[in-house]
């Protein structure tokens, strides 16, 4: 009997879904190298799951929010306040936001200490930069949604940045606030760049990312003790999901210890009249913060394009640097000094 | 590179990262809320009240003083307090649609903090009103000093204000409780506004919250801090501001008291502050070894309030309340002295203590109560009218102004009220006062016909003047004495 509907069952899927089961099953068997059962190796999959949960808690907050500015602050109030485990959701949207910019570096330290951006990867170690900007833009744009004081006047500090940039500067400006000040219209603008223009840009970029993780697949890298191993790879599942499942467990605990214990507030409300004695962005603009105090609004532009430009070609610039040293560990040196100056300011601008 | 040693670098790198965003997280968190104090909750429930309520000409202050409280943060809101049950509570009133009163009591606040509300039921604090009601401290304010004709000026203004009210309604022709035009619940303007400590509540409970915590911001620090008490705990009678003032404990506060940190959780002594105590400190907040009580006697060995001292457990007894021995009570207090003190230095402070309190009763208050009650026993004075004999206003100075400031100078180290206002005052009253008023009162009863009385009442007073105490009055002077005066 349960072979009967086994078979008519399959029979149905297979005539109104023509697409070959074979795909999945081979999908699911991708064989996995060796060094990614290390969990720092493992982490590329936290972002992701970062963003399925941004995902989640985000559809359910935009059910209450109101992107205008007389409303923004009740109805984050509202959530916050009364709505049914609204602060709940609130406050993991909130933090999970903090750790998926997190993940993205970590997972971009990890691959460029490791050099798995070069050939034939780098156009996926460019698509990934692009993921870590859509990530911080992100951010941006849903820190500035709370329409509280703070955030309210960090939207005004990324309008202003922006608008040194030269030549378009103001243009991009004027676009990003809809006008000559920040207010209805910016939030608007906002509101529609984190909910609909970002998530399509990111998904385009996922797809892409994942889609050349799978065709060209993941630098094999090697260590001494899987050396004499026979076996180089495992499988996708269920060994490496087993894996994810972990890394996703570990998320959730910590993602709800920091909701319960530091839940999101409010802060006072946006007075466009009222400019605070401190004025921040998010902390992964901190380092760009900071440079904008110690140059001119341009020199700090011109220093972060620098950043992003040599971020993003970087396969091609380490290239030179093998071309003269195949054993040239150029690239760790430049990342370790990378990585210390931007912790570094990142704690510099805090302080201050 | 090895591998390995990239895996080191890579667990490095995201290890410094963490930390700095650690570090990064500490300084915003505190610049987000500069004052540590979180945007208030305002739910759906209470907005309207605050709405209205932070609006000037209504009350403007309630609304944003509860905005600054841990109320507001913690999303404690109006009705949480304010709210009355229909059929339970007499001074309910139906206000936009919520069925509210006017006074929260602490039967109210004991909805979320019961072991306060327990303790502070227990305590003397909250029978303030109770123990004075019908007696002569009632009389001499009401009758003596006032006159019902005048709303109890005197008292509602005075003593109810520390003591507390029992809280009445205006009513109409019918009896009814009288509304106003909005329907809100007239109270009677003799009774309330009160939050006197044993104010005696429409709901039966006994106090007021908001005696020492103050609304609508209900501050713990404001709370800890002497000028809180010393609404009530000063002036001749009962001078624990002034006392504290002069003391060290309160030279400190005032020289120390930003060091005080006032605002922690908990406040234990020695472990959040150091640099002085407050009355708080001794009575009521934690140590390292005791919890924080709302029972003020928890830590009191002796009752100073008396005409005659009594250990605390006694006056309980008498009153039919059942609490912890003195002795017990008294180990109390030496744990919080043992912060700062030692031992010995706590052990002879209580000798001196003990010293100080025999001192008064067995010279001045023990037999200047025994000459009054032989006095009104045996007719020479009226029984049953307080204050209508000169005598009677001698001896209430004598035990309820110099007497206790005395005693109470000596429990609270305040040398210089202890000496001129306490001990050189109670001699001088007693014997350029009290004794020649005596012997006016018992010459008057011989005129009188009342010849017996008169008799014992001179025989009583003879004992007492020939005592040791005493008798050097009457130029009786051991050799040791008359030999320590020469040097």
């Amino acid at each position: 009997m349960l072979a009967k509907i086994k078979t008519s069952v399959s029979g149905w899927l297979k005539e109104s879904l023509p697409v070959d089961p074979e795909i999945f099953k081979e999908a699911s068997a991708e064989p996995i190298p060796n060094h990614m059962k290390k969990w720092w190796f493992a982490l590329g999959g936290s972002p992701a799951i970062l963003f399925g949960v941004q995902l989640l808690t985000g559809i359910l907050l935009a059910f209450y929010y109101i992107p205008d500015p007389d409303s923004a602050y009740d109805s984050v109030a509202k959530i916050t306040n009364e709505v049914s485990f609204g602060w709940f959701i609130r406050s993991i949207h909130k933090w999970s936001a903090h750790f998926m910019v997190f993940a993205v570096i970590v997972h971009l330290m990890r691959v460029f200490f490791t050099g798995a951006f070069r050939k034939p990867r780098e156009l996926n170690w460019m698509i990934g930069v692009g993921l870590m900007i859509t990530t911080m833009m992100f951010g941006f744009t849903g820190y500035s949604l709370i329409y509280e004081q703070i955030s309210y006047w960090a939207a005004v500090v990324g309008a202003e940045v922006a608008a040194s940039v030269p030549f378009i500067g103001e243009d991009i400006a004027r676009f990003m606030k809809g006008g000559e000040s920040v207010g209805a219209n910016t939030l608007t603008r906002f509101y529609v760049l984190h909910i609909g223009v970002l998530p399509t840009v990111i998904f385009m970029l996922l797809g892409l990312h994942f889609y050349l993780i799978r065709t060209i697949g993941v630098t094999e890298l090697e260590f001494k003790v899987d050396k004499n191993k026979e076996k180089k790879t495992f499988p996708f599942f269920p060994d490496h999901i087993y894996t994810e499942t972990i890394v996703a467990l570990v998320i959730t605990i910590i993602l709800v210890f920091m909701a319960l214990t530091f839940p999101a507030q409010m802060g006072d409300r946006a007075n466009p009249f009222q400019t605070p004695d401190h004025i921040k962005p998010e902390w992964f603009f901190y380092p760009m913060f900071r440079l904008l105090k110690l140059l001119s609004e341009l020199g700090a532009i011109l220093g972060t394009t620098v950043f992003v430009l040599l971020l993003l070609f970087w396969p091609f610039v380490d290239r030179l640097f093998i071309k003269k040293n195949p054993n040239s560990n150029a690239t760790i040196w430049f990342g370790i000094a990378g990585v210390t100056i931007l912790v570094a300011f990142t704690i510099w601008e805090a302080l201050v | 590179m090895e591998l390995e040693q990239k895996r080191k670098i890579i667990m490095g790198m995201s290890f410094i990262l963490l930390a700095g965003l650690m570090i990064v997280g500490y300084f915003e968190g505190k610049r987000h809320f500069p004052d540590g104090r979180p945007a208030p909750i305002i739910d759906s429930r209470n907005k309207k009240c605050v709405g209205c309520h932070t609006e000037a000409d209504n009350a403007k202050t309630v609304g944003e003083q509860w905005k600054l409280s841990v109320h507001a943060q913690k999303g404690v809101g109006c009705l949480d307090c304010h709210e009355a049950k229909e059929g339970e509570d007499s001074d309910g009133f139906s206000h936009y649609k919520n069925f509210i009163a006017t006074i929260v009591t602490p039967k109210d606040c004991a909805r979320c903090h019961k072991k306060e509300f327990e303790q502070f039921q227990a305590s003397a604090h909250s029978t303030a009103r109770k123990i004075i009601d019908g007696s002569e401290e009632d009389f001499l304010s009401r009758v003596v000093q006032g006159h019902a004709k005048y709303g109890d000026a005197s008292t509602v203004s005075g003593c109810d204000q520390c003591h507390g009210s029992k809280v009445e309604f205006l009513r109409d022709e019918a009896g009814e409780i009288a509304l106003d035009k909005n329907g809100i619940v007239q109270l009677d303007p003799k009774t309330w506004p009160n939050t006197g400590m044993g104010r005696i509540n429409p709901d039966g409970s006994m106090g007021s919250c908001a005696a020492c915590h103050n609304r609508h911001m209900f501050s713990s620090a404001q709370a800890r801090q002497p000028e809180n008490c010393a609404k009530c705990h000063r002036g001749p009678t009962h001078p624990h501001d002034e006392l504290y003032a002069e003391s060290k404990h309160g030279i400190n506060y005032r020289a120390h008291k930003d060091e005080l940190n006032l605002n922690k959780r908990k406040w234990i002594v020695g472990v959040d502050y150091t640099a002085a105590p407050t009355c708080s400190t001794c009575h009521m907040s934690a140590t390292p070894n005791q919890e924080i009580t709302h029972n003020v006697g928890d830590k009191l060995s002796w009752v100073l309030r008396d005409p005659v001292s009594m250990k605390i457990d006694e006056k309980e007894k008498s009153l039919g309340k059942n609490g912890l021995p003195a002795k017990k009570r008294r180990e109390n207090m030496a744990d919080v002295c043992n912060q700062c003190h030692i031992k010995q230095y706590v052990r002879n402070y209580y000798t001196q203590l003990d010293n100080g309190i025999a001192l008064y009763d067995n010279k001045y208050g023990i037999p200047a109560q025994k000459i009054m009650d032989t006095l009104k026993n045996e007719g020479l004075i009226t029984k049953n009218i307080p204050f209508d004999d000169e005598i009677e206003w001698i001896y209430h100075d004598l035990w309820r102004g110099e007497g206790r400031r005395a005693r109470m100078g000596v429990a609270m180290m305040g040398p210089a009220i202890t000496q001129w206002e306490g001990f050189y005052e109670l001699a001088q009253t007693f014997y350029n006062e009290f004794v020649p008023a005596v012997r006016k009162v018992i010459e008057d009863g011989k005129r009188r016909g009342k010849s017996s009385g008169a008799s014992k009442a001179q025989a009583l007073l003879n004992s007492i003047m020939n005592s040791a105490e005493h008798k050097w009055y009457s130029g009786q002077i051991d050799e040791k004495t008359k030999a320590e005066l020469k040097k």
